[in-house]
């Protein structure tokens, strides 16, 4: 079952009513489907943000539409059973841990008689106890952003769109929302992130979905991003002569260095590393060691957003 | 419903520990405390200068209740974006404005609560007996200050506090003015003019219905079906200002 769709989703804004509107999301089309991990990802800018409150509501799109758990998102009722992070932690001042909350808790229907078990369950998942009669304003923003995924956790929702997560997190944190959202992966729950920590894509999503500019520039699986990204292979051996340097670029293979001893040989992705390998062995040489190349996967992904073009 | 209690609740928590609101509230008591001294000053009628006092000041602190912490509270939530809290989960946006309101009007009703009773106490202790007619002017004060609230959160959901603040004493010194728009209104030649300010006429509320100060301090007496009246008619434009508050917040991108 698909649990996000966006249908073309426009959003203009107009600072002033003399000045010219300005398109933050451009016919934007995607859809995360249930049980999946998704990552949204983009420069700062590209309207991650605009996209993630048009999904929950808080802001209308100017054109197109977007369903949320098969009903139109700006219907509050589509918001049953889905968690909401947002980048800061937004907490009444004059609330105390416990008093927040429990509101939270309240407002999203729960029934009165499991609160308080369900709290202290939430509370302690992302480690955060003996806190409680303290009021939010007193926390650092990390703590804060624990509550505010403690807020996310009850009720135990099936779906959780979150705004970067892990800003304002220490590592510490960080490791812990991650060990969080593999459980609830392994729990079949849907996560739809949006993060600028590009190894949390890779450790955690199943696919991504990139923005930049306000457009739509990759919508699909990590794993084919990754080998668009792969190069070659370099290969690292002792003592190369320059005779068997010469034979090598003759061939066709790049041969750097040598650096201290080493030279690496590079092959490019279209031709077989088994091949030079075969190579060196009938002339007395081993590897060293084989790596393959990869640009990484911030050069894929920002390297061409300005131009707001299509990764792949 | 219970939405809308949740959020009253909360709202209501907030305004009891605004310092403001003490700060008015204290204000107030006091100023009606002090109309004791006031009464010295009438050789005659003692009792009606201290009435007139006191019911004067329980309507500008009501006023400056319902302008700084009405207007501050729905801008607040807007500007400090506490507001996802609530609306990222299964809440109408009417619930929201209803529930702000209700927080509101509760702090207003304990805060009149508060003031009348230093009213009445202050009027025993200078011998007097608080009548019916006393009674009717501080419920429709009461009444007044709840429109005041509504047009307050209406004003706050279309635009900044400031504005909002700006907007909602305009409207104030307007309702009590209508009654000039009226007698301007047949003088107009220019029937543009005129057509505009019929408009403005009918539009908004006529806050002078709530004042029957002078009545109450003179011993006239007040009908109570005019209090009925009154108060309905107050509580019909604050349904209706709740209502378009309800239609702007729910256009609103926030």
């Amino acid at each position: 079952m698909t649990l996000i769709e966006f249908h073309n989703v426009s959003k203009q804004y107009r600072c002033h009513f003399w000045t010219p509107s300005l398109a933050v999301v451009s016919d934007l089309s995607f859809s995360v489907k249930e049980g999946k991990i998704a990552g949204f990802i983009g420069p700062n800018g590209a309207g991650k943000t605009t996209s993630l409150k048009m999904l929950m509501g808080l802001v209308r799109p100017t054109k197109g539409r977007l369903v949320l758990n098969g009903r139109d998102a700006g219907q509050p009722q589509s918001r049953k059973g889905i968690a909401f992070l947002s980048e800061q932690p937004y907490f009444y001042d004059h609330l105390t841990v416990l008093e927040s909350i429990t509101f939270a808790y309240q407002l999203c229907g729960l029934p009165p008689a499991g609160a308080a078990r369900e709290i202290a369950r939430a509370l302690e998942t992302v480690k955060l106890t003996d806190v409680n009669a303290r009021k939010v304003k007193e926390l650092s923003k990390g703590m804060q952003q624990r509550l505010n995924m403690a807020c996310a956790l009850l009720g135990n929702p099936f779906l959780y769109i979150l705004d970067e997560p892990m800003s304002g997190l220490d590592p510490l944190g960080r490791t812990l929302f991650r060990t969080i959202f593999r459980d609830l992966a392994r729990q079949g729950k849907t996560i739809f992130f949006s993060t600028h920590i590009l190894d949390d894509i890779e450790s955690l999503c199943d696919s991504i979905v990139v923005l930049a500019k306000g457009k739509l520039t990759y919508d699909g699986p990590i794993a084919p991003l990754l080998e668009k990204g792969f190069s070659g292979t370099d290969i690292a051996v002792r003592s190369l002569r320059e005779e068997d340097r010469r034979s090598l670029s003759s061939m066709g293979y790049a041969v750097s260095g040598p650096f201290p001893g080493i030279s690496s040989i590079f092959v490019p992705k279209d031709r077989q590393p088994r091949d030079v390998q075969q190579w060196l062995f009938e002339h007395g040489m081993f590897c060293e060691s084989i790596e393959r190349r990869n640009e990484s996967l911030e050069t894929l992904l920002y390297g061409d957003v300005s131009a707001g073009a299509r990764i792949v | 419903m219970k939405t809308i209690y949740l959020i009253a609740l909360n709202t209501f928590k907030e305004t009891i520990r605004n310092k403001v609101l003490y700060n008015i509230l204290f204000f107030a008591l006091g100023i009606i405390f002090l109309s004791i001294s006031f009464g010295e000053w009438s050789v005659f009628a003692r009792t009606q200068v201290m009435e007139d006092f006191g019911l004067a000041t329980m309507s500008i602190a009501g006023l400056l209740l319902a302008v700084f912490i009405g207007v501050g509270m729905l801008g607040r939530e807007i500007a400090g974006k506490t507001v996802y809290a609530i609306l990222s989960k299964p809440v109408y946006r009417l619930q929201f404005v209803l529930g702000k309101f209700a927080g509101l009007w509760i702090t207003l009703s304990i805060n009149f609560a508060i003031m009348t009773l230093v009213f009445i106490g202050s009027i025993y202790c200078e011998g007097g007996k608080p009548t019916p007619g006393l009674m009717y002017a501080v419920v429709l004060i009461f009444t007044e200050m709840t429109v005041i609230v509504a047009v307050s959160i209406l004003f706050s959901s279309m635009t900044t506090p400031t504005l909002a603040a700006i907007f909602t004493l305009g409207f104030y010194i307007a309702g009590h003015y209508n009654d000039m728009l009226e007698f301007n209104l047949m003088q107009q030649l220019n029937p543009g003019i005129a057509s505009t300010m019929k408009i403005i006429y009918y539009l908004l509320p006529n806050l002078e219905h709530f004042n029957i100060r002078s009545r109450v301090v003179y011993g006239l007496s007040v009908d109570p079906g005019y209090v009925a009246m009154a108060a309905l008619y107050g509580a019909l434009y604050a349904a209706l200002f709740l209502s378009l508050a309800g239609l702007f917040f729910k256009q609103k991108d926030l």
